[in-house]
């Protein structure tokens, strides 16, 4: 029973269906109970939760990451999947210090002030979210004092910026000195982004990390976490 | 030398029938009325009220009735000229005429006869304006790179004057700060010759973007509602992507693409009615595996068409893109890309096509080299604009007579009359036989064009007059020399 259940949280992960209106990869799943569902009936069945993060939705998430490989699954496809793994991890959340699991840690993600470009952003945000993070997306244009004050506010294990225009980008560096003023550079990691930053650019400022896409912003965000 | 081709009609490729346009202008009037656009700036937001608008101010979303719009629409000139320093450089903007530009704004250039990048500078964006003015097939100079070394509140004033100093085409460019327009303008009315002057004959022009899907930005709808109030041409470009701020499929992008330049339109119309402004699209689509910006691809060129025919429609100038190439080197996709989306803006009927030369890797490096080889392309492109001409002269149907069968046309006095006029010729291409090709060094397409980069930026000698230039430099702050 546990099993099926999670075998058909796994399948829905790798359909990409949030709920049961959302049709799928494969034809006529339309109606049929979709992650949200599941989710909450695996809670109901008492199904520990570390087993529907592990069984059902990671297990999900790594064949999405493989089809994305092999060049079956596009970027809409694989965006569909973490969407609903974030979903599933919002509902799971308040279970999830009685369960014994440790949370993979909260970022912050914003576009800096003067910027509008937030395409790239919101990429980076629905692909945290389906690696399992909690990802407060604080928007685009947002002024400094805003994400130091955020930073102090939310605690967030990692700071993740966003700029797209070289008179724009400054702003990350300023962005990292207010947390040194503030006192809180080291609360935080801070990562770096967008297509006119580099990795010597996130160097200099004094960046704890670059990603050039989401794919990276996923791998140093869990590299920097471990 | 043969002869310059531009402003000729277009029109022949049409990828919407009359009912697919019609179609889309209902959506796109549904879209306006029902759904309504977001508008950040309160200057704005009070401008579209004074229309009557409906204003839903907590969520600051604008709706206007089918009738505002069409009125709005219809108080836009359909025709305009942007002027160059020099007569001849004239773009005549309207109807189905076609004229060509560079675009930006890139951050790097590549390092001549390299694939290594590297940030642009002020230099080289003077370089650039050189070269453009010494290639005939490229109308106007968009200024196409970012001075990395300049901070942004010297950005404007240095753009624009690297240009003006440099070719007499027309200058139109992309603007950074309220204070710095201010200061373009002044320029130009220096180098024009006072405010009327300018006026009259607009040497520059310039681009707020519109934001896809649905929104005005504040700061960019307070720059278009300044340089509205200033009369100076600009363009209200709309950038969707398809499947990231536009429906993934073609149709939704020229929809989206029409509606998100109209609300640009639409405000320079009430702020200033008969500002001269352009419907702009740097419509394009995305690459599927990871939803970035592609420069090259297909769809851009018959999303462009597409919205040329809708420009068409609403008789309004358009400003299309097309002529760039994701590629990251001179290679065959560079040379496919760009000809295959410039010919598909060209053949609608595009106004002006921006972006049409120069650009790489999704837009973000210039090459000197490319703007040598895209000036062959559009010489091209310009040459199927023009299309077949049918006439007793040019059926010939007397010298056929004359020299009859089994005869030449080879010294025909026909042949001399129509030869320069009926065939372009390349600057670029290769058309030696192979021995002669292996005596010159047997050189590629790029290395060939880089001879013809460094002939022709050395042989630029325009400047502005000395007391122009020493008038800028004494009222205008931040410019370097
Ligand atoms: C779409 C676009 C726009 C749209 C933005 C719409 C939106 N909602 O975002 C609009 C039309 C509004 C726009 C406006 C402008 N733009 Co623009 N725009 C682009 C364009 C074509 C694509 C950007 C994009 O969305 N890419 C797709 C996404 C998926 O990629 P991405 O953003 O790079 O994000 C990926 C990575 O960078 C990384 N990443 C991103 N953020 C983060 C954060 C972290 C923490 C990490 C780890 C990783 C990461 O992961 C992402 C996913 O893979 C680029 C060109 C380009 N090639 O990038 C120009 C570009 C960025 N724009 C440019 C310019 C000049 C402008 C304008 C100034 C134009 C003007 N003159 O008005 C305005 C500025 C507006 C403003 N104040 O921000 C220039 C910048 C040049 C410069 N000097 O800096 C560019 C490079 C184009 C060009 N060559 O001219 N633009």
């Amino acid at each position: 029973m546990s099993q099926d259940i999670l075998a058909l949280i796994k399948e829905n992960v790798v359909q990409g269906r949030i709920n049961k209106e959302d049709e799928g990869m494969d034809e006529g799943m339309e109606g049929t109970p979709a992650v949200m569902e599941l989710v909450q009936q695996a809670l109901t069945d008492g199904i520990d939760v570390q087993k529907i993060i592990n069984e059902g939705l990671t297990s999900g998430m790594d064949i999405v990451g493989q089809k994305f490989e092999e060049k079956e699954y596009y970027i809409p496809d694989m965006l569909a999947s973490a969407e609903a793994v974030g979903a599933a991890m919002e509902m799971l959340e308040p279970h999830l210090a009685s369960s014994g699991v440790e949370p993979k840690g909260k970022i912050l993600i914003a576009t800096v002030k003067g910027d509008l470009h937030d395409i790239g952003k919101n990429i980076v945000s629905i692909l945290l979210r389906g690696a399992g993070y909690l990802v407060k997306d604080l928007g685009n244009d947002i002024d400094d004092q805003t994400i130091v004050d955020a930073v102090k506010e939310e605690q967030p294990q990692f700071l993740g910026l966003s700029a797209l225009l070289t008179s724009t980008m400054m702003h990350m560096k300023d962005i990292i000195k207010s947390l040194n003023d503030a006192g809180i550079r080291d609360n935080v990691k801070v990562i770096v982004g967008g297509a006119p930053v580099s990795e010597q650019f996130a160097n200099d400022i004094g960046a704890d990390g670059f990603g050039a896409d989401g794919f990276q912003a996923v791998s140093i965000v869990q590299s920097l976490g471990s | 030398m043969g002869i310059i081709r531009k402003g000729l009609p277009g029109g022949s490729f049409k990828p919407l029938s009359e009912q697919d346009i019609e179609k889309i202008h209902n959506t796109v009037l549904q879209v306006i009325e029902e759904i309504g656009f977001q508008v950040n700036s309160e200057d704005a937001r009070q401008y579209f009220k004074q229309t009557g608008a409906s204003i839903d101010e907590a969520n600051r979303i604008v709706r206007l009735p089918r009738k505002t719009v069409m009125d709005l629409i219809s108080k836009a000139p359909s025709e305009f000229t942007l002027y160059g320093r020099d007569e001849k450089n004239d773009i005549h903007l309207g109807g189905s005429r076609v004229y060509t530009g560079t675009g930006g704004t890139a951050l790097y250039i590549y390092n001549p006869g390299s694939k290594e990048k590297r940030l642009a500078s002020l230099d080289d964006l003077k370089k650039i304006a050189k070269l453009v003015g010494g290639l005939d097939n490229i109308h106007l100079l968009l200024l196409p790179t970012y001075p990395s070394e300049l901070p942004v509140n010297q950005i404007d004033v240095n753009r624009f004057y690297a240009g003006l100093n440099n070719t007499s085409k027309h200058i139109m460019g992309g603007v950074y700060t309220l204070e710095g327009i201010e200061n373009v303008i002044k320029m130009a009315e220096m180098v024009a010759g006072g405010k009327e002057q300018l006026r009259k004959r607009p040497i520059i022009s310039m681009i707020a973007c519109c934001m896809s899907p649905l929104k005005l930005d504040e700061h960019y709808a307070d720059m278009m509602i300044a340089i509205a109030k200033a009369g100076i041409p600009l363009v209200c470009p709309a950038e969707p992507l398809c499947g990231a701020t536009s429906p993934i499929t073609v149709a939704g992008n020229v929809l989206m693409q029409t509606v998100d330049s109209l609300m640009g339109v639409l405000l320079t119309q009430i702020v200033n009615p008969g500002t001269p402004v352009i419907f702009g699209s740097v419509a394009t689509s995305t690459d599927l595996r990871d939803l970035k910006y592609l420069a090259g691809s297909v769809e851009m060129g018959l999303t462009n068409a597409g919205s040329a025919q809708m420009a068409q429609f609403y008789k309004l100038p358009f400003y299309a893109t097309g002529g760039m190439t994701d590629s990251k080197a001179l290679d065959s996709q560079s040379g496919y890309e760009s000809a295959i989306t410039n010919m598909l803006c060209a053949l609608a009927g595009s106004n002006f096509i921006h972006d049409s030369a120069g650009l790489m890797e999704f837009a973000m490096t210039v090459c000197l080299e490319k703007y040598v080889i895209d000036n062959d392309i559009l010489g091209m492109v310009m040459r199927a604009v023009e299309g077949i001409k049918v006439t007793d002269e040019t059926l010939a149907f007397d010298l056929i007579k004359k020299v009859g069968p089994a005869g030449n046309f080879v010294t025909s006095k026909h042949t001399r009359r129509h030869m320069r006029s009926e065939h372009y010729e390349p600057t670029v291409s290769d058309r030696n036989l192979r021995e002669d090709w292996d005596a010159e060094g047997g050189q590629v397409a790029w290395e060939r064009a880089t001879i013809l980069v460094n002939q022709i930026i050395e042989s630029s000698d325009y400047s502005l007059p000395e007391d122009t230039k020493k008038t800028i430099l004494s009222q205008i702050p931040g410019i370097v020399v």
